[in-house]
């Protein structure tokens, strides 16, 4: 093999920042000098291009080719100008309040003081009470309502419950529907992609798990609860499965009427989170 | 004509008509892609992006022009992942890179149920497979410049500014990411031909 000469090595160190039209002018002019004279770094430049091309995003964000950016745009908007309204309700001493309804609540105020400081003072004080510091909130709550950031929360639980439905549908028919043969063994399917999405959607549902309790649905609870059992078999499943155990799977959602069921929730649980 | 970024965060702040309606389109899919840079989760990255844009127009009048937006923004959506990273780390589960580095090669059956588009799609995903390995081979500095250059098409300068850095710094992360995601490529075999050249720049 040639050995490669100091110009070949100064250029191969720039390929990847050429590919980005990173470089100065004359380092440019420079490379593509050489280029066409040397042969092994044309080569070399052809598979750096050929590489950092194939980096597309929809092999780096796979799933980005289903949002719709319209309507999450849409939704922002309206949850953003929701919250800004909610934080920017006039308070009673702000001079746009009617002066009477301003005296009312000024009195108001400390009647509620005084029994306030009265009940205080006679209240035996529990052990640690004020002395633990709230847990550090986020920007938002610093002016939020707890309120406002309680309905956030929940409409924000209930779009996530609609998106974990549609992905464990989605997950659930590639799973019956497109299964890969295992490469080193003869007819089993081979299901490691889709254990690991089992595993992250169990793990989504865990994170707003406790925002869902609110939703007090019996039907919705024993569909997820059905849910979680599936994807808990799934996740519990080798790398690589006997057709038999997809076809259980299979039998087994088609009993429940697993899928006819999730679409059903979806459209209920996105409407009530549009309309949070 | 099309407000720049400081032009359009000044109509955000100032409730300019129309002004957060046009900034949350320009700039979800970005702050989409920085979410998961970090999140490495596609509803994560989603829900941190709308939690991202609430915090930024609740606060939008202690933006400063003095900084770029994306600056601003950027480290909103950083410190939101970030927390989100430790509620996370409180509910422990299986990392999914571990579980994919686990798992095996696949490839398509042989008989005449599995098609040429079957084959395709298993070595799309293959492909996706290697490019989530490489990405995630990176650190978080490089991720994030790799990210906003070769997908967000910034320029260099535009990076340096949007992450309050030196020119210089920015040029040598994408130098060290674009070579390292190379080289990942190139060694998975997934490209056809291309490997044979090598790159003779094992670092």
């Amino acid at each position: 093999m040639r050995e490669m000469g100091r110009e070949c090595l100064w250029v191969r160190e720039r390929l990847p920042l050429h590919h980005y039209a990173a470089l100065e002018a004359d380092e440019r002019r420079r490379i593509e000098t050489h280029l066409t004279a040397c042969a092994p770094c044309a080569e070399t430049w052809r598979a750096t291009r050929a590489a950092l091309q194939a980096v597309d995003a929809g092999s780096a964000f796979p799933r980005e080719a289903e949002i719709d950016w319209e309507r999450l745009a849409r939704e922002t908007v309206a949850r953003a100008r929701a919250v800004a309204a909610d934080a920017s309700v006039a308070p009673w001493w702000s001079p746009s309040f009617p002066l009477l309804a301003r005296l009312a609540a000024l009195v108001l105020a400390f009647v509620i003081l005084g029994v306030g400081t009265v009940l205080v003072r006679r209240a035996p004080t529990p052990e640690g009470r004020g002395g633990a510091p709230h847990a550090r909130g986020t920007e938002a709550e610093a002016v939020v309502s707890p309120r406002s950031m309680r309905r956030i929360r929940e409409g924000l639980a209930r779009q996530g419950a609609a998106r974990y439905l549609l992905d464990s549908r989605a997950l659930l028919i590639d799973l019956v529907q497109s299964p890969a043969r295992c490469r080193r063994s003869g007819p089993e399917i081979d299901i490691s992609l889709e254990k690991a999405r089992s595993r992250d959607l169990l793990r989504r549902k865990n994170l707003y798990e406790r925002d869902l309790q609110g939703l007090e649905d019996q039907r919705l609870a024993t569909l997820l609860r059905q849910l979680e059992s599936l994807l808990l078999q799934v996740s519990s499943f080798n790398d690589c499965v006997a057709v038999r155990q997809i076809r259980d799977l299979r039998e087994e959602i088609e009993h429940r009427r697993i899928l006819m069921r999730i679409d059903l929730y979806t459209g209920t649980l996105r409407g009530e989170g549009a309309s949070a | 004509m099309e407000p720049d970024d400081v032009t359009l965060m000044e109509g955000v702040r100032a409730d300019r008509e129309g002004a957060f309606e046009e900034f949350v389109e320009r700039y979800q899919r970005r702050l989409y892609r920085l979410a998961h840079v970090y999140l490495r989760n596609h509803e994560d990255a989603l829900d941190a992006v709308q939690e991202t844009m609430i915090k930024i127009y609740v606060a939008r009048r202690r933006y400063r022009p003095e900084s770029h937006p994306f600056t601003w923004v950027s480290r909103i959506l950083a410190n939101h992942c970030i927390d989100r990273i430790r509620r996370r780390r409180s509910h422990p589960a299986e990392s999914l890179e571990a579980v994919r580095e686990e798992s095996p090669g696949r490839e398509p059956a042989p008989s005449g149920r599995w098609t040429d588009e079957a084959q395709r799609t298993q070595e799309g995903r293959e492909l996706r497979r290697q490019v989530e390995q490489a990405m995630a081979g990176l650190p978080e500095n490089q991720r994030e410049v790799f990210v906003l250059r070769h997908f967000e098409e910034m320029s260099l300068a535009e990076i340096a500014a949007a992450r309050g850095c030196a020119l210089g710094t920015v040029k040598s992360s994408l130098h060290r990411a674009a070579a390292a995601v190379r080289d990942h490529l190139l060694r998975s075999g997934l490209l056809p031909g291309a490997a044979e050249g090598g790159t003779g720049s094992e670092e």
